[in-house]
């Protein structure tokens, strides 16, 4: 089928709307179908050739951020006239309240429309003034997507109505062929050696560092060998603090990532750790550590629950509590056939996160949504087996 | 001469109002229709799970869910969103092999039938909250169309295998 999405956010600057439409569209291209991107981004560069530009993108704070947008007049001619030469069966636009061109697709559009909400709006004073407007849009999507419970939560609560939640998908073949970084993880044996991974934002509280620092300053000293591997933006001060000077070279920190070192850094671990406290939606770092193969360590938090099947796939620790984290850290680095076990079982686990097998459930709820249209039913064959 | 501008004052405010009025009486002939259209989808996909569950029955010889998906096949009105949530109950206690041809067939039509019914009940809001707006009722915009029904039923999704949920 012809299937036209559009993103709000320019990609001439990366960022996770646009990577999960990057690997959509590829992943729905794999499975036979004609894909076309409109997205914000100047004319002359470098695109993925089923990307339309839609012109330069203005910066525009919002929501505590600045995106990069398009909007006017010009931009409206431009949606309009890819939306005529389409011809597209479903049009899929992300984040459709954002003062952008998915906002101009979902006005101008005739035919179905799939919505995919990427973040967990709360209800702004802005929002409640612009509702008769918000109800013009939501009036022309037919169906809706969340990427995980809290954007749908907050989809349910705010905007009255449900959403079919699809989380984020994950390429797993990159992450699982991904090359480790040169000398990782290096040896371990009983009592000594080992490599732990964690990545993301160290100074964030809720992310947890602190616990897993706390649960390797307690285990190193009596672990000849044990290493950490550190990825995410932040200093090296912060990363340090705490930590005693002699354990310090044992800490290697790669500072931000791209995607590609992320994949081989994940290869280069003995055991993942997310030490998150609270306030993970989902976990998308814990799929794609399973991907490459490490052995998950998660606090107890819900959404790492279910991403681990309720601790099938991973090993789970009771959140914040550093020395429970070391115990299980010194009991899994000496126990290389549970890890192997664990291991095994999460990449069964991650399979349903494998892109597309998650681009055949956006499929399903496309033809839900051009059924809804015109009242035929659609055959399960262009879908193919979930 | 300035009464002049007091006609074309009038009479562009009635062209406004007029475009209004249309613009408003379209959209919620539209927000009708398409219920219409999404019923039509669900309906179909209730016959497509039951008639499903009905070949899973006969393969098995199991009794009670054929019953259930007999009763479902052939309900109509009132009774019908009790037949179908007692064909979802029979499918629930019934184990499904989702690499078993026949037993993934009630599992995927059951999953259309659960995005068809988020549709639909969304639709339907959306439907019934423009019907309540104070300018339709006023002006009876809707009264040509019938008051679309929500279908309440449970939801129909069986495949809790990858922890993905809808509803």
């Amino acid at each position: 089928m012809r299937i036209g999405i559009v993103c709000p956010y320019s990609f001439d600057v990366p960022g996770g709307v646009q990577n999960h439409i990057v690997d959509l569209a590829e992943a729905l291209i794999g499975l036979g179908h004609e894909v076309s991107v409109l997205a914000p981004a100047d004319d002359d560069s470098p695109l993925p050739s089923y990307v339309v530009p839609a012109g330069r993108s203005v910066p525009f704070p919002y929501n505590g951020s600045v995106a990069r947008i398009t909007f006017g007049p010009v931009s409206t001619a431009r949606v309009r006239r890819w939306l005529a030469r389409g011809q597209f069966d479903v049009l899929h636009v992300h984040e459709p309240f954002v003062l952008s061109l998915s906002l101009l697709a979902v006005l101008s559009a005739r035919g179905p429309v799939v919505a995919t909400f990427h973040t967990a709006m709360t209800r702004s004073r802005a929002l409640a003034v612009a509702q008769g407007m918000l109800q013009l849009v939501l009036e022309r999507i037919t169906a809706r997507i969340a990427v995980s419970a809290l954007a749908r939560k907050l989809q349910v609560e705010h905007l009255d109505g449900g959403a079919v939640e699809i989380p984020n998908g994950v390429a797993v073949a990159k992450f699982a062929n991904a090359e480790p970084l040169p000398g990782w993880p290096g040896r371990s044996g009983p009592g000594q050696g080992g490599t732990l991974g964690f990545l993301g934002r160290f100074t964030e509280t809720r992310k947890g560092f602190g616990v897993l620092r706390d649960a390797f300053v307690a285990l190193a000293p009596e672990r000849p060998g044990l290493r950490l591997l550190v990825a995410g933006p932040g200093d090296l001060d912060d990363l340090y603090e705490g930590v005693p000077p002699g354990l310090r070279d044992r800490i290697t920190f790669l500072g931000r990532v791209s995607e590609e070192d992320k994949a081989r850094m994940l290869r280069s671990v003995d055991l993942y750790v997310a030490p998150n406290i609270g306030g993970e939606s989902f976990g998308m770092i814990l799929t794609e550590a399973m991907a490459a193969g490490a052995t998950v360590v998660a606090s107890d938090l819900d959404a790492f629950r279910r991403v681990l099947d309720g601790g099938r796939a991973g090993e789970i620790f009771p959140t914040g509590d550093a020395r429970a984290l070391r115990n299980t850290l010194a009991r899994l680095l000496d126990d290389p056939v549970r890890r192997a076990e664990l291991s095994a079982c999460a990449k069964e686990v991650v399979a349903a996160f494998d892109w597309p097998t998650v681009a055949r459930r956006v499929l399903e709820v496309y033809a839900t949504a051009i059924e809804a249209t015109d009242g035929r039913v659609l055959d399960e064959e262009w879908i193919g087996p979930i | 001469m300035p009464g002049m501008w007091w006609v074309v004052g009038v009479v562009v405010a009635i062209v406004l109002v007029t475009t209004y009025l249309t613009w408003t009486a379209a959209r919620v002939d539209r927000l009708h229709s398409r219920v219409e259209s999404a019923a039509r989808a669900l309906d179909a996909h209730l016959l497509r799970r039951a008639a499903a569950a009905a070949v899973l029955a006969e393969e098995r010889y199991a009794v009670e869910l054929y019953a259930a998906s007999r009763i479902a096949l052939d309900a109509e009105g009132d009774e019908r969103e009790a037949a179908e949530n007692d064909l979802t109950r029979q499918l629930r206690i019934t184990p499904l092999d989702p690499d078993d041809q026949v037993a993934g067939a009630v599992i995927g039509a059951s999953r259309r039938l659960g995005l068809a019914r988020q549709v639909h009940t969304d639709l339907v809001r959306d439907a019934l909250s423009a019907r309540r707006r104070p300018l339709v009722r006023l002006m009876r915009m809707s009264r040509k169309r019938e008051r679309p029904r929500y279908f309440d039923i449970d939801d129909p999704t069986l495949d809790t295998r990858t922890g993905l949920s809808v509803s």
